[in-house]
Formats: structure tokens, sequence, C-alpha cells
């Protein structure tokens, strides 16, 4: 036997400690938070441009398929209206899976009932079915990109399917009450959570409008919700549980991520790896004046 | 453009990153020491990734940093000897002789390190000899006549392919 070979199966054969992915995927965090402050205008451009390239045809999609389609009219009213204004339904959905990619879609829509917030409605439905589009094809971007680097370097067709990718853009009602409804729409690829999404659409269904946290909170939203915040991280920290990244807390803005929980509270949703180490998995903070 | 470049340097390292531990591993042989090492290698590299002008030299940067990581590491240890000192060190280390008992991958671990660097990237990594000249910065006549002496040295059973392929 190689003496060489034996020294390279050595070599090999030393454990790979649980914490390494999670390690690196914290630097990757750190710096995809870097980089969002220089392209963050940038791509919310491309974002808006290829939205309203969007939204006549989608505008019209939308209107013919209520209304003509019994099909899809019978499927919306299936769900039953809970609470105020509004219903969320399942506005399209696909699944498509190939040998080595399997994606599962789930794009909502939202059915508001009264006839005066029909614009919101469709500027709200196009905006999520072009995010929820763009999330999807960039996945399936980013896995093709993955495959490549991973046959460049040696990787054989049967290790790459072992992969078993999986992209899924789905959604969940957070709250849904006489006065508010809260959706969550994600994004995920199971190979690299790096690239997880999640955006928040809360509606105030009597004014139909889209809620921002000044307008729950009041005028000092942003000094008051990051004074709950740091009082809430610190007794997670003292309770043991978490240890969060030693970094400034990102400051409460109008674009910090929030959705309305079922008492009508805020709620401040840090992905995973955003402020605290993976494990620790997403922070959420409940903001209670 | 360099949105591409990120997304790829971003993948390199997570679909290589058992890799870099293992190179980290070897040459500190502590797990927290290894991660450290991993850990500011995935740092710098996102850090100064825009500095990598041609993106088919993607690995061959990459390994650059994580040998760099690996050997300021050692040195703020002080596991290393000064560059002089090692010089003379040689010899006598020669003269010693290895321990027969010790297997190959210890024995690589006793060599001195720029002989491990490119007996570990050579045989453990697979890189080309080309490859390991860019990541050492030395030129590709140094680095066989390295490679060839640390292996006199470890009097092992080498197939000649094994070092003419590149």
């Amino acid at each position: 036997m190689n003496r060489m070979e034996d020294a390279k199966r050595k070599y090999a054969e030393g454990p790979i400690p649980a914490e390494l992915s999670e390690r690196v995927l914290q630097e990757v965090e750190k710096a995809n938070r870097r980089r969002k402050y220089i392209i963050v205008r940038h791509s919310t451009k491309k974002l808006m441009r290829r939205g309203l390239a969007a939204v006549a045809v989608l505008a019209v999609v939308f209107a013919v398929g209520l209304n003509t389609s019994t099909a899809f009219a019978g499927a919306a009213a299936d769900i039953p209206i809970i609470g105020g204004g509004a219903r969320v339904f399942t506005f399209r959905s696909y699944e498509t899976k190939t040998d080595d990619l399997k994606i599962s879609v789930h794009i909502p829509g939202i059915d508001m009932i009264s006839q005066e917030f029909s614009e919101l409605e469709v500027s709200v439905n196009t905006e999520i079915h072009a995010l929820c589009q763009a999330y999807a094809d960039e996945a399936v971007k980013r896995a093709e990109e993955y495959r490549q680097a991973f046959m460049d370097t040696g990787g054989t067709e049967e290790e790459w399917e072992a992969h078993n990718i999986q992209i899924k853009v789905w959604y969940e009602v957070k709250a849904q009450t006489e006065e508010y409804l809260s959706l969550a729409i994600m994004g995920a690829e199971n190979w690299s959570s790096a690239y997880s999404k999640t955006r928040y659409y809360n509606f105030d269904l009597r004014e139909g409008k889209i809620i921002t946290l000044k307008d729950v909170l009041g005028e000092d939203y942003a000094q008051l919700a990051g004074e709950s915040i740091r009082l809430q991280m610190k007794e997670r920290e003292e309770s043991g549980g978490v240890e969060f990244f030693d970094e400034e807390l990102p400051e409460v803005n109008e674009s910090t991520a929030f959705y309305m929980n079922e008492a009508g509270h805020p709620v401040i949703a840090f992905e995973k790896y955003e402020i605290a180490p993976g494990a620790a998995g997403p922070q959420e903070f409940e903001i209670v004046q | 453009m360099k949105q591409d470049l990120y997304e790829k340097i971003v993948t390199y390292i997570i679909e290589n990153q058992n890799n870099f531990y293992r190179l980290a591993y070897c040459y500190v042989q502590n797990q927290e020491d290894a991660l450290d090492v991993v850990q500011n290698t995935a740092c710098k590299v996102l850090e100064h990734y825009e500095s990598l002008r041609n993106e088919d030299a993607i690995r061959t940067w990459v390994y650059k940093i994580v040998v760099n990581e690996i050997l300021r590491f050692l040195k703020e240890k002080n596991k290393i000897r000064l560059l002089e000192e090692n010089e003379q060190m040689e010899l006598s280390y020669e003269e010693k002789a290895f321990d027969i008992q010790e297997d190959l991958y210890t024995q690589i671990n006793h060599l001195d390190v720029d002989e491990q660097n490119i007996i570990k990237l050579r045989f453990y990594e697979g890189l080309s000899l080309k490859e390991i000249a860019e990541i050492t910065e030395v030129n590709l006549n140094t680095v066989k006549a390295k490679l060839y002496r640390g292996l006199r040295k470890l009097k092992a059973v080498i197939r000649p392919d094994d070092i003419e392929t590149y």
C-alpha cells in the first residue's frame, strides 16, 4: 500500500465539526449585510422596474382570472373570510421537479372585499407576484451556478444529485383580525441559508393601506422599538439562551421587517444570522407599548 | 458582474469549507484553532473579493488566503521558528531522521513549513504544482525542488506521475 495514500486517507478522514458551516455562514451573512448597504438602492430600483413592467400584464391577468375563470373564482371563494374585509388565497402555485432540482412555489394573493381598495389589491398582488417570481428565478440561477462550480471543481453527476437541491417559495398568514391582515412571504433554498428571505406585508383593513411601524407606534417608533429590542436582547442573554453579535444593532427604520400579531402588536423580525449566531434561529421581538 | 463574482465566491467557500478546515487542521492540530483559521479566511475572502481580477483564479486566490491565514496563525502562536533559524535547524532535523514508527501523515507535519505547504497542497488537496507556485508565490522550479527535497526526507514511495502531472 502506498504510504502517501495512507497519509491522504488519514487527512481526509479527519472529522468535520458541525460548527464549521455555521462559522462560515456567519461570515457570509456579515458580508451580505455589508453589501446590502451598498447595493440595496441599486437592486430596489431594478426590482421596481421589473415590477412595473409586470404591472400591466398582471393587472389584466388577475382581473380576468378572478372574473371569468369559474375554477379560479371558485377556489378563491372556498376560503372563508375570517375577520375583516380581506382574505388570502393561493394566487398561483406550481411545482417542478427535474433530476437534480425541485422547485415548489406558492404565491399568495390578497382579496380585498371592499371595492374601494381594489387599487391597493392589484398593486400589492402584482408586487407579491413579481417578488416571488424574481426570487424563484434567481434561486434557480444560483442553483445552476452552484452546479457549475461543483462540476468545475471535479464533482460527479451522482454526487451532485445527492445534493437534492430544493427551492421553495411559500407564505404564512401571521395575523388576520378585524383591523389587520399580516402576511409573511418566504423564499428558501435548502443548500444555503445565506439566501433565505422573508418579506412581510401588513395591511390596515379599515383604511385600506399598508401599515408602517410609524402608524402603529407613533412618531418616535425607531427609538421606542430600539429600546424595547435592546431590553429583550439583554433578557435573552441573561437567561443564557442567546449570545448576540457584538456589533451595533441595526437601526430601526421604515424598511425594518415586522409583522402584526393577533394581539395587534408589531413584531420586529430579524432573520437567522442577522443579529445572532444561526444556532439561535431567527430573533423576533414583540413591541408592546 | 460584480454580483456574479460575489456569489461565485460565496458558493466556492461554502462548497469547499471542509477542504479548508482539513488543511487548517493538519497544521494547527486543534479543532478550535482550525475553525478560527477558516472563519478568518472566509472573512478576508469576502472582504477583499473585489481585488480578485481574474474570475478563473478563485481557487488559487482562496487557497493563498487559507495558507496565509494558517501561517499567520502559526507565527502568532510562535510555533514556527524565524526563517533564518529554520535554515540552520534543517540539517540537524534531517540527521535525526524520522521515527520509523511514525506514519507518513505525522512525518509530513515535521517537515519544514515550505515543504509541508507544497506536499499538503499537492497530495492532500490535489492542486497542481503550477497552482501551488501561484499560491506560495515562488516559481515553479523552486516548488519542484522543494517538493523533491521534502519527499526525499520522507523517503516515501511516491508514484512518479503524482509529481509529474500538473
